[in-house]
């Protein structure tokens, strides 16, 4: 037997971090209470058994349990297995086949692929041979899948309160007199063929007023453009090029952004290390705390309505500006900045978020045309955008309304009775109100006609891509609900009178895109998912000052008293038209891994002086209710304190507090069965109910008057979930994430061995694990199985992961992860099998106040020496020959053992029943190669396994080796930034094992020597020094 | 003061123990036998919607399992046909057949015929038909004598330990890749050696860690 000795002072590490990391001010402060969540095995309140039921009723249940056993088993259940009648040709069962389309977002196309499996779309991926996309995509396509699936989507017509159907509706049109003042609110779209339909409506009728419809994001970016260059233009980023970017409130890496793809995966290039040329310096100055304010190397939190002033500063030592330079001018930053800019000349750029005043765009466009970037970093894009103001547009359109001057108003695909709270009583007052969408939401419950929308999986479509290469959008199924109908197809009907297909109306437009044999042209359109070569001409105009002036004069420079509060679109559920996708509601906040709510963030400081706390408890927080009330207005949300935000600014985001109806019925189960209280749709649409609207709120509120409303409310955020105390009794430091400047690398390549905390024991070989002898690995059937060949490991590579957390979604598709609602969540039971860490930094430059901010995606480590494997009682989860821990699920008796020996946490147990409860059409998103586990069951990452034995499979009946790159995770594929690696580690000449050879590789609680299969390495950070 | 107890009840205590050690020991043996896949689901053979008899088609007629189950070399699932196969030779002969009337049926509205699924694998075991047919197994070995079978019935257990005995011996099974939808195939004498001498050449190793058909 093998003694440990008892520890002790002497095998401490005594060095002194330099730098602390923290995920939380519970963290910070090391509250008793966060001791008692990152102490205990679980988070508290994780193992507690349901409430409800009590003995004497659990009792009764088991009896009659017990009885009726015997005779369910008695039963042989009948499947059936359903051919075609008649075969359509090349169509293989169970082999998938691949198609490629569109998704439209914010305006423009996102090249997809999608898998379809038996004739169901199942999974999205990015186009690979798309210049957009390469083969990654975003979290909103990865989860627009469950959008088609989505079970409260509107399925039937509905003409004033009773159902119709499409009949009625043709003739309707038909008798729409051509005298109708029309009003069309059009989600923004690229379509040609949509455009060509408008003008043919424009004909028909004798007023058709069209506004693209923008919504909450604004249209700031090309009013500035406009202002500047005299022309509408489209902003599109290389930021591969770039060596010197400054970020004016501008997340254009996250997942909101229209080009975040592009952006993440241009400079994740821009930031190789390892190459020859400079790695970029990205100064971020913005108000809340963004994944691009992560990514930074100096960032400045500033208030929102202050930028203005910093950016006129900015300009005016650029040369471009000459007005009034306001409260900024003299800012310590400002001269650093233009000498920086100016030294990268055409490698520099600006770029400005979606909330700052024209004014500013119009700006950054100036200061990026005398900096020399155009062509460069950036591209000024003729896209044809509308630079009309939208919220001056909206105003006038409501007004007209209210007047009774309109006759009929269109809504296709946006939802303006939630956005503009004027516009409610103005659309009440239009004789006809026509609205298609995907839900009964709060516009369609007030039209005359609402007619379901068909998924962008369901129709045929067209239009462009961010940088305008033209596309077809091809349905991958038929409607699911009959009647369903595309905005194509609806404004053609009303155009025409006539009905008309989207296939045909495209195929009409495409007639004189397409050059030669159409039928040959058309065909390839469709199969390679854009029309290469096709992109928007670049705009080559030079900024005039005079544009830059007028536009600057509506913007205020001067600093402002009070609290601010900035709205923007939420980063998981957009504008609130993803609110009723259950993965993105449950997709942890990139930055501050909120689930299921919108909160107010604030600083500390801020929270501090409106008096307003937030407390840890076991896996939730208790916060207060902010009151904000501006301009007659008020809007109450929950305290969310996040260290690093300006003072005197408040972050809210949109989307939230939806009102959709739902057809189903609300499900109420038995008192014994607890199902229906963890069923996420089990009451009613998911979205509705779900966090409150900010919508009453202008983008910008420059003073808003913040209260304490109220208190007690509970938010579950996972970001104390699975935390490891950043020293144990043994380890002063762990070393969990790992970074150095440039100039530290290049003199200290290998500068991640630095962190490396010693190990538990000097010298391991003294103290053999358990197995030591007849490790599992070095048993016969394992060294002599083939698989043995293959031994796959992963690299993340910390440098340029944004935290977009993609990857999460990608793996809840990939792998059937179930969703468990908000308050399972803050039990500590969620499912997601690859989590995103986000730690703050302080010490070494930073402070508490303002600290850095570092992502670490974590899946489960495939340790080598598992301490998981070791402690399960029936071998449930055991090693494979391919060197990966594998979950068998029809083994696993549920001892959660292995959750509690796991030292990263990765381990997810399926406290309920959670698909029991699920909508069928749910169960039609789930991957068949992948089973769906039941209650009682550990789950973990798989390392995509269904994948590597797909592969394995292929590669023996062909029989050859498998290539490397051949075996692609779902996390891999999907990243934009390209920072994970999979792949053989046992051949030498793989991209995985090159990954390994690098310098900045280090392992993840290497001391405990489990020898974990996934390696990270070390961020490298490249701050201006002259700046702390 | 009489026994209560008769001389006889001193023997009950025995018989008791006895009787529990036997019953226990039947209990053991009850469940091994009745309730394994060998008892429960070997023999299974559900009516099928439409009268379909193998022994005619494959016994008598000769037609290769791949004229109607075509990808059983191409994908994990081997499929059943669809009624467009039948209506191939069909729509020409025994036109008229009473049998066959669900077949026109479905030809003539395009819905299709439900069979009953008779081989069943939990959904959490992943079998791959390709795999095994393109290694040397036989559709005989795990499906049976279907050209003697009148309706399709479940020939073999289907259970773990019956793969896993195929997966550590494999060459007690194999047959060459072109005998693979031969029934009744007759294995040479020297078969042992030759498939010996194939898994080497070949190498053949069946999987028999877990995660090679669980995940």
């Amino acid at each position: 037997m093998i003694e440990l000795p008892i520890i002790d002072s002497a095998a401490a590490n005594e060095q002194t971090p330099r730098a602390r990391y923290w995920r939380s001010v519970s963290q910070f402060e090391n509250s008793t209470e966060f001791q008692r969540v990152s102490g205990e095995e679980f988070i508290p309140g994780a193992s507690n058994a349901p409430e409800g039921a009590t003995r004497r009723q659990f009792i009764q249940l088991m009896g009659a349990s017990m009885a009726m056993a015997g005779l369910t088993a008695c039963r042989k259940p009948i499947e059936t297995i359903v051919p075609f009648s008649h075969m359509p040709e090349d169509r293989v069962e169970g082999i998938p086949v691949y198609y490629a389309t569109s998704m439209p977002f914010r305006g423009a196309l996102r090249p997809v692929l999608v898998e379809s499996y038996d004739g169901r779309p199942r999974k999205i991926e990015g186009n690979p041979e798309h210049p957009d996309s390469l083969g990654t995509c975003s979290s909103f396509e990865q989860a627009s899948i469950l959008g088609m699936y989505d079970p409260d989507r509107l399925s039937v017509f509905n003409h004033k309160g009773a159902t119709s159907d499409w009949g009625s509706f043709k003739s309707f049109a038909g008798q729409l007199a051509a005298s109708s003042r029309i009003v069309v609110l059009a989600e923004e779209s690229s379509s040609m063929t949509l455009a060509a339909t408008r003008r043919r409506l424009e004909q028909k009728f004798a007023s058709v007023k069209w506004i693209d419809y923008s919504g909450a994001a604004g249209n700031a970016s090309t009013r500035g453009v406009n202002a500047a260059f005299g022309k509408s233009a489209r902003a599109v980023h290389s930021f591969s090029n770039a060596k010197v970017i400054v970020s004016l409130d501008a997340d254009f890496l996250g997942s909101v952004d229209s080009d975040s793809v592009v952006n993440a995966r241009g400079y994740s290039a821009s930031r190789n290390v390892d190459g020859t040329s400079d790695v970029s310096r990205l100064y971020v100055i913005e108000s809340g705390y963004s994944i691009t304010g992560g990514m930074a190397d100096n960032r400045l939190r500033l208030k929102s309505s202050e930028i203005a002033s910093f950016a006129a500063s900015l300009g005016s030592g650029l040369g471009v500006y000459a007005g009034d330079t306001g409260v900024h001018s003299s800012h310590p930053w400002i001269g650093e900045l233009v000498s920086d800019l100016q030294g990268a000349g055409s490698g520099a750029v600006v770029v400005v978020g979606d909330n700052q005043p024209a004014g500013v765009h119009a700006l950054a466009a100036a200061m990026n045309a005398k900096l020399g970037a155009v062509g460069t970093t950036v591209r000024y894009l003729d896209a044809g955008d509308s630079a009309a103001d939208f919220s001056a547009e909206m105003t006038a359109v409501i007004g007209e309304m209210t007047a009774g001057n309109v006759d009929v108003v269109i809504t296709l695909g946006v939802n303006p009775v939630y956005d503009v709270p004027s516009f409610s009583d103005a659309y009440a007052k239009v004789t006809e109100r026509i609205h298609v969408s995907l839900h009964q939401d709060e516009t369609a419950q007030g039209a005359t006609w609402s007619i379901p929308q068909t998924h962008f999986l369901e129709e045929w479509g067209d239009g462009r891509s961010q940088s305008g290469l033209k596309a077809i959008v091809q349905p991958l199924i038929a409607p699911l609900y009959e009647g369903a109908h595309s905005n194509l197809e609806v404004i053609a009907l009303l155009a025409t009178g006539a009905e008309q297909f989207g296939y045909d109306l495209v195929r009409e437009t495409w007639r004189s895109e397409l050059s030669g044999n159409f039928e040959t042209a058309w065909r390839k359109v469709v199969h390679d998912g854009f029309y290469p070569s096709s992109g928007f001409s670049v705009l080559s105009a030079s900024a005039s000052a005079a544009g830059i002036e007028s536009a600057m004069s509506n913007v205020s420079v001067s600093a402002h008293q009070g609290i601010e509060v900035v709205t923007r679109l939420d980063p998981k559920i957009l504008d609130g038209r993803f609110a009723n996708n259950v993965w993105l509601q449950e997709l942890p906040d990139p930055t501050t891994k909120v689930v299921w709510d919108n909160i107010a963030q604030m600083s500390p400081k801020t929270a501090e002086n409106l008096g307003l706390h937030y407390k840890l408890n076991g896996g939730k927080y208790i916060t207060d209710i902010a009151k904000i009330e501006a301009g007659g207005v008020s809007v109450e949300l929950p305290v969310w304190i996040q260290p690093g935000l300006a003072e005197d600014s408040i972050q809210v985001t949109t989307g939230y507090g939806r009102n959709i109806l739902s057809d189903r019925e609300i499900r109420s189960t038995n008192f014994f069965d607890r199902d229906d209280h963890t069923d996420v749709y089990g009451h009613g649409a998911v979205a509705t109910g779900v966090g409150s609207s900010v919508a009453a709120l202008s983008a910008r509120i420059v003073t808003a008057t913040i209260t304490k409303s109220g208190s007690g409310y509970m938010v579950a955020s996972t970001q104390d979930h699975g935390a490891i105390e950043e020293e144990g009794k043994i380890v002063q430091k762990r070393g969990l994430f790992r970074q150095a400047t440039v100039e530290e690398y290049r003199a200290n390549p290998k500068f991640v061995a630095g962190g490396e905390p010693k190990p538990i024991r000097e010298d391991w070989a003294d103290y053999p694990t358990l197995w030591e002898e007849r490790h599992p690995a070095n048993t016969d059937v394992i060294t002599q199985s083939n698989y043995h060949d293959y031994q796959w490991g992963m690299v993340i590579d910390l440098n340029t992961c944004t935290g977009c957390s993609a990857c999460v979604v990608a793996c809840q598709s990939e792998n059937n992860i179930q969703v468990v609602g908000k308050d399972e969540v803050s039990r500590g039971r969620e499912m997601h099998w690859i989590r995103t860490d986000r730690y703050f930094v302080s010490g070494d430059g930073a402070s508490y106040d303002s600290p850095q901010m570092v992502i670490q995606p974590l899946p489960c480590q495939h340790c080598e020496n598992a301490p998981c494997e070791q402690v399960c009682p029936v071998a449930a989860t055991v090693h494979s020959p391919d060197g990966t821990n594998q979950m068998i699920y029809n083994r696993c008796i549920g001892t959660r053992y292995c959750a509690n020996n796991c030292p990263y946490k990765v381990r997810r147990f399926n406290f309920y029943n959670w698909t029991k409860t699920l909508p069928d059409t749910i169960h039609m998103a789930h991957n068949p190669n992948v089973t769906v586990r039941s209650r009682g069951v550990m789950e973990k990452c798989s390392f995509c396994i269904q994948r590597v034995r797909q592969v394995n499979k292929t590669a023996n009946i062909e029989s050859r080796p498998i290539e490397d790159g051949e075996v692609v995770t779902a996390c891999q594929q999907v990243c934009p930034a390209r920072a994970i690696t999979f792949g053989n580690v046992a051949d030498p000449n793989s991209a995985v094992s090159q990954m390994r050879t690098s310098d900045r590789r280090y392992e993840l609680l290497a001391e405990l020597n489990v020898k974990p299969r996934v390696s990270y390495l070390g961020r490298i950070r490249n701050p201006n020094p002259n700046l702390a | 003061m009489p026994q209560i107890f008769s001389r006889k009840v001193n023997s009950l205590p025995t018989l008791t123990l006895l009787g529990t050690l036997a019953g226990g020991v039947f209990a053991v043996l009850f469940v091994w036998y009745y309730f394994s896949p060998k008892f429960t689901d070997v023999g299974y053979a559900p009516q099928q919607p439409v009268e379909y008899s193998h022994r005619l088609h494959v016994g008598q007629l000769g037609l290769d399992c791949q004229y109607c189950h075509t990808n059983v070399k191409n994908a994990n699932h081997s499929n059943v046909p669809a009624t467009q196969t039948c209506m191939n030779c069909h729509s020409q002969v025994r036109t008229e057949s009473l049998k066959l009337l669900p077949v026109r049926e479905s030809w003539a509205t395009g819905e299709p015929i439900e069979w009953i699924k008779v081989h069943k694998l939990p959904d959490y075991a992943n079998f791959s038909h390709s795999v095994h047919t393109n290694n040397g197994v036989g559709c005989e070995s795990c499906h049976g004598r279907i050209d003697q079978m009148e309706i399709v019935a479940q020939a073999q257990p289907l259970s773990m330990s019956w793969c896993i005995d195929c997966h550590r011996s494999p060459e007690q099974f194999l047959r060459p890749n072109s005998e693979i939808t031969t029934m009744g195939y007759d294995y040479p004498e020297d078969f042992l050696t030759a498939n010996l001498a194939r898994i080497v050449s070949e190498d053949i190793q069946p999987p028999t860690n877990c995660s090679a058909c669980h995940y």
